[in-house]
């Protein structure tokens, strides 16, 4: 009897939920008719949350009505949803998308413009389309501290060219084999540092032997959250040696309306990596809301004026 | 099979025996790295057990107490240690000292416990004091058992050892996590063999000194009677 009333509880409570969902699912902008409902998804990481809030709530504002479904999962998820129309957008990354509707052929460059002309190649025949990739970056890139950065005056990759045998560099242990990581940075740049320590890709690891200097330069990606705090500064990638992981809304081409193509270019237009820095710190670091950050953003930049 | 042979092949590739990365030095690393943690482990488990033993108190408090060392697992020691600490040997240390404690603890209580209480009378009986019993009379005849929770200890760091690598350290850990994040699994069998063969040679060189150490009358009553230093002799 008791088990009885406990499952009962249980089905209302998750039959309020899905109803409190379904309430919440739609934003409508006040005293407006909708010019159409779009579905945003998202990958399962807080960035791509943002980066579709954005989006939706950019949308919302120039009178579509928003359909959120984040945090979807992987790629792996999100681009079948997306083929099959259960969601119309959904924030992607220009080099890693290309290499997988490629199948991974190695298409991707460090270009930006041409990595997403060859994705919307692939894009076509499926009903897709990439927009124009944003400047905003998540890839991976080499930082230094800010002390390591004052004493050698560097900003960009080649600057390390000449001083890096006085450098020991810090990644995971599979750096010195893959052609991102140490036979790219020798062979674009002929970076040769003065040693390697194995620690772990932009994890606990490589912050800590930042922090007692055990190394100088180590492996990050370039829109992490906690590089301000850290004091961490990435190197500028000027030869290109990164696959270019640039911000890019890929949606159904039904829906890629001009006037969808001209709210959502606006924002790539002005989104850099230095935005999805200090965003990600918003919510990774002072556990603020994705969506809450989102609007602050479109607020900051007047987007809602 | 050929996977095996593989990673012979990968063993006596000579580039695989020099520079920084070379088995010498991952080596010379393990072993400082497990030498050093049962040396603490040791001066901090020894004096307890053998006094707990001596005295006769205590003794399945401080096991028990010790004993958490061994439930705790080590990988959690090392996480939380790293945590504290940062990057260096601290954390790998204090998990493989937490690991040491307790096969010495036990080891070294039961040792003193299990001397013979007619052999502590003649000792008093002959006028040894306290401390002289302990060192001339006790400490000799519980070499044995002390001396196997050292040898317990030492063979479970030396395995355990190979976890520095998760926190950036050296050892021969290093050829199983680096083999495994560049996907080449011939250099992480490699690497398990040549921790196993330390493991193993630890053991044989510690039974080699716990021979010496014992003290020749009680070696003796192992050994065949003819080969005594001191027949007994029949009143």
């Amino acid at each position: 009897m008791i088990r009885k009333s406990g499952s009962t509880w249980v089905l209302a409570a998750l039959t309020a939920l899905v109803m409190a969902a379904v309430a919440c699912g739609g934003t409508t902008p006040p005293g407006t008719t909708s010019k159409g409902t779009i579905t945003v998804g998202g990958f399962a990481f807080p960035e791509s949350s943002i980066l579709a809030q954005i989006y939706g709530e950019a949308l919302a504002h120039d009178g579509y009505t928003i359909n959120y479904k984040l945090n979807l999962g992987s790629r792996e998820v999100v681009a079948p949803a997306l083929k099959s129309g259960q969601i119309d957008l959904y924030p992607g990354y220009a080099a890693t998308d290309l290499e997988y509707y490629n199948n991974k052929a190695g298409e991707a460059t460090g270009d930006a413009v041409a990595t997403t002309a060859k994705l919307n190649s692939h894009l076509q025949s499926l009903g897709l389309v990439a927009l124009t990739p944003s400047q905003a970056v998540d890839q991976n890139a080499f930082a230094v501290t800010k002390a390591t950065q004052a004493k050698y005056n560097l900003t960009k990759l080649s600057d390390l060219a000449p001083i890096a045998n006085q450098l020991t560099m810090g990644a995971g242990p599979e750096c010195p084999t893959r052609p991102y990581c140490i036979p790219g940075l020798e062979k674009t740049y002929g970076i040769k540092f003065k040693a390697f320590k194995a620690l772990d890709t932009d994890g606990p690891l490589t912050r800590a032997a930042f922090a007692n200097g055990t190394i100088q330069v180590g492996l990050v990606f370039s829109s992490d959250g906690d590089l301000n705090q850290l004091g961490l500064v990435v190197l500028q990638d000027d030869k290109q040696l990164e696959a270019a992981d640039n911000v890019v809304p890929i949606m159904r081409q039904t829906v890629a309306t001009d006037n969808v193509k001209k709210v959502l270019d606006n924002i790539d237009a002005k989104l850099t990596t230095a935005d999805l820095v200090t965003m990600n710190a918003q919510v990774s670091l002072r556990h603020q809301d994705a969506d809450a950050v989102a609007r602050a953003y479109l607020q900051q930049h007047n987007y809602f004026t | 099979m050929t996977f095996i042979l593989s990673s012979l092949q990968w063993l006596t590739d000579p580039a695989h025996w020099q520079g920084p990365d070379g088995i010498p030095i991952r080596l010379a690393q393990h072993v400082q790295l497990s030498a050093e943690s049962v040396a603490i482990g040791a001066l901090i488990a020894l004096p307890i057990g053998i006094g707990l033993g001596h005295f006769g108190r205590f003794g399945n408090l401080a096991i028990n107490i010790s004993n958490v060392g061994r439930a705790v697992p080590s990988f959690a020691i090392l996480v939380i240690a790293f945590q504290l600490f940062g990057l260096g040997d601290a954390p790998i240390i204090l998990a493989l000292t937490a690991l040491a404690i307790p096969p010495m603890v036990t080891n070294s209580y039961v040792a003193l416990r299990e001397v013979d209480a007619d052999m502590k009378e003649a000792a008093r009986g002959m006028g040894y004091r306290e401390l002289a019993q302990l060192f001339r009379v006790e400490l000799p005849l519980a070499v044995p058992l002390i001396m196997a929770g050292i040898r317990t200890s030492a063979v479970q760091v030396v395995a355990t050892a190979t976890l520095a690598a998760i926190v950036a350290g050296g050892g021969l850990g290093r050829y199983i996590i680096d083999g495994f994040a560049t996907q080449i699994y011939t250099e992480v069998f490699a690497g398990a063999l040549l921790v196993a063969l330390l493991a193993l040679t630890t053991e044989l060189v510690l039974s080699a000194l716990e021979r010496v150490l014992v003290p020749r009358g009680l070696r003796s009553l192992k050994a065949p009677a003819s080969r005594r230093a001191t027949p007994f002799k029949t009143a």
